[in-house]
């Protein structure tokens, strides 16, 4: 076990190697950089000064150079300065990324919450009324687009019933540290990751759905019955631990997401997180936000990658990894 | 089964449909923009300034930031490059002059100045009481240190472009690094300052550089860590009418009355900007969320007769053009190069400006609060604006008429018309994606030369985004023919930044000398005398017209929508209200 992670872990060094090759290529190949029609709003410009600005930014020197220093700050844990921000990019991403996390922890475990349970009655009641309304349920929200599902929450709950802040992360004058304030940090997570979490359901209610199903008719579990095992302890101690498996699974690439953070849901609810500052910073050109976070959501995938399949070896038995 | 479904789908296309309608007035089939009946508006009857006759009461006031990021926080007038940082700056800093209706500095602001005889040297001193919201007087020094920071070969913001600052004595010589002071601004005591620019230019009432920076707070961070440092993202000050009290990154700044404020006490208590992502803003408005937001002007037909919110406005420095590419830019002469002969014949430019119907793209796309232009120096500048300009109103026969002479017949009768040598005459027009309308305004521009007999394709078969667009423009590349753009001119008329031979701005590479001697005697000496000015640039209006380089198309509207509750709010430049006027009438907002 232990030869197999670090074997796994051994293998991320050239995989991020490579990534960290494409990535800049690419981030360069984008037409224009980062002053490029800075100005269309600003005319006091010229265009010396704007080449010294290049000049001094390093966006003229060839692309090894660039590849080189930008890679040699990168071990150095040094992801270098958003031009946009003109700030260090660990500083910027370091107040998003907590936004985000809290974020994406909420969706996470409110989708849980959610789908777990109405998996599990949809797949032991197959076929009844509730499995038809939780399966209609399911394939309603894998329909709803983020976006247009977000917007109705909001007017519904935020603004015509008032019973949630419309926006932003915390209501500014609370003192930080107070118990109010986390209170209101907690409020307005709530609507955000109930939106997310209600569409995002699909996927966990249907796998668990069909596992219960196809454990259900199993041998080990018609043995169990004929033995008179009580049904309920049949689905506990049987079905519902074998079905599980693969949600486990599912875990560790749900970790993975917990950084991605949602373009939609912080635009909609002006909540200050990684997906807007990842989708400004390539319509802006700010190579430095670009490529630290697709680094670092690389990083997060093969670890991610790495945990399910630790996850699943512990859960399963039968899949023991040496 | 499967009804149920549909019910529950139909309930719910229905209500989107129904959100999407309240909150994006755009969406409604835009492709078709003449057989829209869209009500007209006109900037014109929109006030500047809000009504409210009410006693105003101590309150605070929430502002809306409308924008779809957070804003970036760099705030310092130095440094900022965002506009929402800007609308934050607004409330806790400000320049030391104010300034009249055509943005020129007066005496009433923290500061007064003096011109020398010569007009070349500033004399400015700051009032007594101005004060740096820690307690310490707003220096000479002060704005030295300013200039300092922006000329120094370390600083990393984008304002040391401007042609004022490079042209005050010594300034090169010490951005260079060859001086380490800059020998055309003097101390002269601890409240006044000389300033000396090698040329007098009557754009230093409009454009001078005016905002100092607290020496004694940031002089010991280096000036390449100035614009990262907390003294300006977490604890910035300034000498406004409001303190910053406290910052959530991205989000929201709360600040609070100013009582030492050189101005006199402010009316409310305190300010609270927040960001308002532009699909929710008429809610949060309508919920008295948010009092005052800069309101996006596509949602507006949507918004009108909201009751518990007024809406101000008025014409925007900007304007909407359409460039054509005539030459490129020479960057080791620094210089413009008219040899691309495409469109050297201006008849068939002035064809194609007579081509278009401006006046239907603004009705029809844009509700009349984008309607067209007919200079190049936007009615924003009601001193300069050539009134009597017709510019280029919609004649397709005149456009044939000129494209006959010019020799551009339909030769194959194909319906399109060859060049005056009889080959195949394609047009490659650049256009930006962005906007809901974007891609329904390039197709019908592009069927309004149709209809004339020209064949204009979009540059690569599709629209393009941004940077793309921006990297095409200014490295003139071949592919691109024709490119609808715009600017904002931010507040100094001077044109020459745009169109001068010499700056890379000038993006259709038009050079002309008659164009060189009028932008010069526009910022000339004796341009100080404004009729001079008016003169020079009512020709400068005339020249552009006749030669049209670019074509002038929409100017475009500013929309504020405030709640009923507050009061001396104001959007006209002449206007002496400042925020610290603004005051509210009632503890909470006005609800709908």
């Amino acid at each position: 076990m232990v030869k197999f992670i670090l074997r796994r872990i051994m293998m991320m060094i050239p995989q991020l190697f490579v990534l960290s090759v494409l990535i800049f290529l690419l981030a360069k190949a984008m037409p224009g950089d980062a002053l490029t029609g800075q100005l269309a709003n600003n005319p006091k410009m010229d265009a010396q000064t704007l080449a010294e600005m290049r000049e001094k930014l390093g966006l003229n020197d060839p692309l090894y150079v660039q590849y080189t220093r930008w890679i040699k700050n990168l071990l150095h844990g040094d992801l270098g300065l958003s031009y946009v921000h003109q700030q260090p990019v660990t500083d910027l991403l370091a107040g998003r990324m907590w936004n985000t996390i809290l974020l994406s922890l909420c969706i996470l475990v409110l989708t849980y919450a959610i789908a777990v349970p109405l998996g599990v009655i949809s797949g032991r009641w197959q076929d009844s009324w509730a499995d038809k309304l939780i399966v209609g349920y399911s394939y309603v929200s894998f329909a709803t687009p983020l976006f247009i599902f977000a917007l109705i929450m909001l007017f519904l709950f935020g603004f015509k019933l008032g019973w949630f802040p419309t926006g932003g992360s915390v209501d500014i004058q609370l003192e930080e540290g107070t118990f109010d304030y986390y209170i209101s940090k907690l409020n307005h997570l709530l609507l955000p990751s109930l939106s997310g979490a209600l569409i995002s359901t699909v996927g966990i209610i249907q796998y668990l759905r069909s596992e219960i199903i196809d454990t259900k008719v199993k041998d080990f579990v018609r043995t169990a019955r004929a033995k008179g095992v009580p049904e309920a302890k049949i689905y506990s101690r049987h079905i519902l631990r074998n079905s599980f498996l693969p949600i486990a699974a599912f875990l560790g690439y749900e970790i993975t997401g917990l950084i991605g953070g949602s373009v939609f849901l912080e635009s909609i609810f002006s909540y200050p997180g990684i997906g807007q500052l990842f989708l400004q910073s390539i319509m802006q050109r700010d190579y430095s936000v670009v490529t630290a976070l697709v680094m670092i959501s690389g990083l997060a995938t093969l670890i991610g990658t790495l945990l399910s399949d630790i996850i699943l070896s512990v859960v399963d038995p039968r899949i023991r990894i040496d | 089964m499967k009804k149920r479904y549909w019910k529950f789908f139909s309930v719910l296309a229905g209500l989107a449909l129904v959100l999407s309608a309240c909150t994006d007035s755009t969406s409604s089939d835009p492709k078709k923009p003449t057989e829209q009946t869209a009500p007209k508006e006109d900037i014109g009857n929109f006030p500047m300034t809000v009504k409210n006759d009410g006693e105003i009461v101590d309150g605070v006031l929430t502002y809306g930031l409308v924008s779809d990021t957070p804003f970036e926080g760099t705030l310092n007038y130095a440094f900022y490059t965002g506009h929402p940082d800007a609308e934050i700056l607004q409330f806790f800093d400000e320049a030391l002059f104010r300034t009249n209706g055509d943005y020129e500095i007066t005496n009433d602001g923290a500061a007064t100045y003096e011109l020398s005889a010569d007009k070349k040297t500033m004399t400015i001193k700051i009032k007594d009481n101005v004060k740096w919201h820690d307690g310490e007087p707003v220096k000479a020094e002060d704005l030295e240190y300013a200039y300092l920071v922006i000329g120094h070969k370390d600083y990393t913001g984008v304002r040391y472009g401007d042609a004022l600052i490079q042209g005050i004595v010594g300034m090169e010589e010490y951005h260079s690094g060859k001086a380490s002071t800059i020998s055309g601004i003097k101390v002269v005591d601890e409240k006044t300052l000389t300033i000396t620019w090698k040329q007098a230019n009557p754009s230093v009432l409009t454009g001078i550089w005016a905002y100092p920076l607290p020496k004694h707070y940031l002089k010991d961070i280096p000036i390449d860590q100035l614009a990262q440092s907390d003294k300006i993202r977490k604890n910035p000050i300034g000498f406004g009418p409001f303190k910053v009290k406290k910052i959530v990154p991205g989000e929201s700044v709360e600040m609070v009355r100013n009582d030492d404020y050189y101005g006199g006490k402010p009316n409310l208590k305190g300010v609270i900007v927040k960001v308002v992502s532009p699909k929710v803003v008429l809610q949060s408005l309508k919920k008295g969320e948010i009092d005052i937001a800069e309101f996006p002007t596509d949602q507006y037909v949507g918004a009108k007769g909201t009751k518990n919110i007024q809406f101000v406005g008025k014409i925007d420095l900007a304007y909407n053009y359409i460039g054509f590419k005539l030459g490129r830019w020479d960057a080791k002469k620094q210089e413009n190069v008219m040899d691309n002969p495409k469109f050297q014949d201006k008849r068939l430019r002035q064809a194609m400006a007579y081509a278009i119907d401006n006046k239907s793209v603004g009705e029809k796309l844009y509700h009349g609060l984008r309607f067209p232009a007919t200079t190049l120096i936007p009615p924003s500048f009601p001193g300069y604006h050539d009134k009597e300009a017709k510019g280029y109103s919609y004649d397709p026969e005149k456009a044939k008429k000129l494209l006959d002479e010019a020799g551009y017949k339909d030769k194959d009768g194909d319906g399109l018309r060859e060049d005056p040598n009889g080959k195949k005459f394609t047009i490659h027009f650049l256009a930006m994606s962005g906007s809901d309308v974007a891609e329904p305004l390039a197709k019908f521009y592009m069927q309004c030369w149709k209809d004339v007999g020209l064949d204009v394709q979009l540059v690569d078969g599709r629209l393009a985004e941004f940077n793309s667009f921006y990297d095409m423009v200014e490295k003139d590349d071949p592919k691109v023919d024709v490119f609808a753009a715009a600017w904002g001119t931010g507040t100094d008329v001077d044109p020459y930044g745009l169109y001068g031979r010499n700056v890379m701005f000038n993006y259709s590479r038009w050079v002309n000398e008659k164009n060189d001697e009028l932008l010069e005697k526009g910022h000339s000496e004796q341009a100080f005398d404004k009729e001079y000015r008016k003169k020079i640039y009512n020709e400068w209006q005339a020249l552009m017209n006749e030669e049209v380089p670019v074509i002038p198309t929409l100017y475009r509207s500013a929309l504020y929508a405030v709640n009923n509750r507050v009061k001396n709010f104001t959007v006209d430049p002449s206007s002496q209200l400042t925020w610290k006027d603004v005051g509210v009438t009632a503890e909470k907002p006005e609800v709908e």
